[in-house]
């Protein structure tokens, strides 16, 4: 088959808005993880497990609840489920390790990440799970001519929203300014008298939140089963690392570029469109081998 | 030293009573090694195949099998071949079984095949899809009970070739599976039909969560119609997918097992109507007496009703029951002799044979499409059409050449 299908205008404008939208919900998770990993210096590899348990919670609470009001509970608590998941890990065992190196730390968020993914199972079992998003978000609407989905529409809008309220959060509170100077120099922010470690555990609980809040989001659109986690954690670092370690708009830069990448690469060239956007991930790196925006690290 | 002398006297008693037991026991249960995944998502089928062969052997050894009952070990592959082959040959090895059963992964399927081959043990597969198990790797060790990519292949482009479409576009999972039904509908479809033209593809990695992307760019192609290669988590997301793009009402879509309950029944309402699918059976469809029974006998014994595997486990363990019976002895070679071409009743209705040439269950395939009905809250398989195992598989000429023989 030859490189280039033929395609439209039209089909590349969708083609681009359907990408942004898959986008956001990278944002969402990998903004989180950038958090953690720029306030705490922790590669959380749980965070895709955090993610699976926003999923099944989700899954749960809209089930229980049911109908439309079922499902924006479960946006709203899913991430507090996994806000308190997190929140125990923290204080029981995070808080004894951020001395530790990297290394340790890697290791060990793995395994908390082996065994969230088991507590999964033992808690929702091993099939598949499945909720619907609201009556007025499902099906979907022509744009430049062809189908795209209303889902993926409201997407668009929360992704914004999100980025708008962290930015709010780390500029604007007293909370994320402490966290922002706990991510420059941790020892001076102790030095003035901050319970550092209590700036920890929200830092840490926030980030866990919203990769809840992306499980919770994702959670309409795909199957939710045991594994998911896996997928969307490679991912996440790829975007993190590219887009500059624990910066959070890196995390956007990042997500958007994957994303995008992804979906015209499936339109330009479809056999293969799983390369491209791991193509674009080493070309970054070899261009900018520190991502795209300023690491704290 | 007389205490010494009594004890010994007394080990030596209880060792040669030990021994003396041994050969007296010579009516041996028949003994089945099952290796499947009973961990992660495919445990649902694994689980499924089992329950179906337990609910068969609660009726086989009420009357019994030459004298004794037929006994089951369970081991988890956990959908890896490695680790499937060394849960075998220890079956083989230390559980002495007569017989190996299993398993969902083809991988693992083929691997173990090899292993049944080397030791002579018969092993009887019975969910795993590839046609490779008893196409080219096929030989006397290795049956299967389940449908394969040929037949699904097969079913579906003779669906296809009626319809007029000619230009398909082929999208599905990158592995063994997706590949294989792609390659075989494909193959069956441009023979039945010269014209067809395979206008692109699309091929994502096993377990990518958003497929819009791919099945918005499918659309932006405008073929007359797709064919979906997906299996396990990655038909539900597919499902997902084309409801929400809308694509099932733009364009017609054939998809192997998409008409599967234990696909469309998580899915509830928001599965796609118009999706055509085959499968090879449903508790709702052949609509007969025994069939009812087969689920209402299932339904009471787990709770829900029998899927696919459940039906290729019950029927495994019929023909075994009834090899053996015909081999008239615990012997390897005499149950392969007696299990093919063997006809068992099938619990859908009728009968049901283990074809001699390929050791295939020949299985008819149920053509159909999504649709919602009033008697479930999830969509079911409407406007059936039944094909016969004659006219999806191969024959054995064929199977013949692929084997090189």
């Amino acid at each position: 088959m030859e490189f280039g299908q033929s395609f439209s205008f039209a089909a590349l404008g969708s083609q681009f808005l359907v990408g942004l939208s898959r986008a956001m919900i990278l944002f969402v998770v990998c903004a989180g993880l950038s958090f953690v990993l720029g306030v705490l210096r922790v590669p959380n590899v749980a965070h895709g497990a955090l993610y699976m348990i926003g999923a099944f919670s989700a899954y749960s609470i809209s089930t229980q609840i049911g109908g439309n009001a079922g499902f924006w509970l479960a946006l709203i608590l899913a991430p507090l489920v996994v806000a308190l998941v997190s929140l125990i890990a923290e204080r029981v065992l995070f808080c004894h390790l951020y001395q530790r190196e990297h290394l340790m730390l890697l290791l060990f968020t793995f395994a908390l990440s082996l065994i969230l993914g088991d507590l999964v199972k033992l808690v929702w079992g091993a099939t598949y799970r499945s909720i619907m998003a609201p009556a007025f978000l499902r099906g979907s609407f022509p744009i430049f001519g062809s189908a795209f989905p209303r889902y993926n529409l409201f997407l668009l809008f929360i992704g914004p929203l999100v980025a708008v309220g962290l930015w709010f959060f780390v500029n604007k509170t007293k909370m994320g300014k402490i966290s922002r100077a706990a991510a420059v120099d941790r020892e001076m922010v102790g030095a003035l008298g901050i319970n550092v470690s209590w700036v920890f555990a929200a830092a840490f609980v926030i980030g866990c939140c919203l990769a809840g809040l992306g499980g919770a989001l994702v959670a309409p659109t795909i199957s939710i089963t045991l594994g998911m986690d896996h997928n969307i954690i490679i991912e996440a670092f790829l975007i993190v690392t590219i887009g500059g370690l624990g910066n959070i708009w890196g995390a956007l830069v990042g997500s958007l570029l994957f994303g995008v990448t992804q979906s015209l690469g499936v339109l330009f060239w479809p056999q293969f469109a799983i390369v491209f956007p791991y193509a674009t991930v080493v070309i970054v790196l070899l261009l900018r081998p520190r991502g795209l925006l300023k690491s704290v690290w | 030293m007389k205490k010494t002398f009594v004890f010994t006297i007394l080990i030596l008693a209880v060792l040669v009573s030990l021994v003396a037991c041994g050969p007296k026991k010579a009516e041996r249960p028949i003994k089945v090694g099952i290796v499947d995944t009973y961990s992660g998502p495919p445990a649902v089928y694994g689980n499924d195949a089992l329950n179906g062969f337990k609910l068969a052997l609660e009726e086989i050894n009420k009357e019994g099998v030459l004298g004794t009952t037929i006994e089951f070990t369970t081991r988890d592959e956990q959908f890896k071949p490695d680790v499937g082959l060394s849960m075998a040959k220890e079956l083989v090895l230390n559980e002495q079984v007569d017989v190996l059963a299993g398993t969902i992964n083809s991988a693992t399927a083929l691997a173990i095949s090899e292993y049944a081959k080397e030791e002579k043990v018969p092993f009887i597969v019975w969910i795993s899809k590839s046609e490779k198990i008893t196409g080219e790797q096929g030989h006397r060790y290795v049956f299967s009970t389940g449908e394969n990519t040929y037949m699904a292949g097969k079913a579906g482009a003779s669906a296809l070739a009626q319809q007029p479409y000619t230009k398909y576009w082929i999208a599905g999972d990158d592995y063994e599976y997706g590949h294989a039904i792609g390659d075989s509908v494909q193959r069956n479809l441009k023979a039945l039909k010269p014209e067809v033209e395979i206008i692109g593809e699309s091929w994502w990695k096993v377990g990518e969560p958003d497929l819009v992307p791919y099945l918005t760019a499918i659309m932006a192609a405008k073929p007359d119609a797709v064919i979906f290669c997906t299996g396990g988590a990655s038909m539900t997301n597919a499902l997902k997918a084309i409801k929400a793009t809308g694509m099932s009402e733009q364009v017609p879509i054939w998809i192997h097992t998409a008409t599967d309950h234990a696909v469309l029944k998580p899915l509830g309402a928001e599965a796609p109507e118009g999706v055509m699918g085959t499968m090879d059976y449903h508790f709702y469809y052949p609509d007969t007496a025994e069939n009812k029974a087969f689920v209402e006998a299932f339904e009471k014994a787990y709770g829900s009703p029998p899927g696919f595997p459940a039906f290729h486990g019950y029927v495994t363990a019929h023909l075994i029951a009834e090899a053996f019976k015909k081999a008239g002895a615990l012997d390897r070679e005499k149950f392969i002799d007696a299990l093919e071409g063997l006809k068992v009743k099938s619990p859908a209705g009728g009968e049901i044979e283990m074809r001699a040439c390929d050791h295939q269950l020949v299985l008819p395939m149920y053509l159909g499409v999504t649709k919602k009905v009033p008697e479930y809250d999830f969509l079911i398989s409407s406007d059936i059409v039944t094909l016969t195992g004659d006219e999806v598989m191969p024959t054995c000429d064929e199977i013949k050449a692929a084997r090189g023989e």
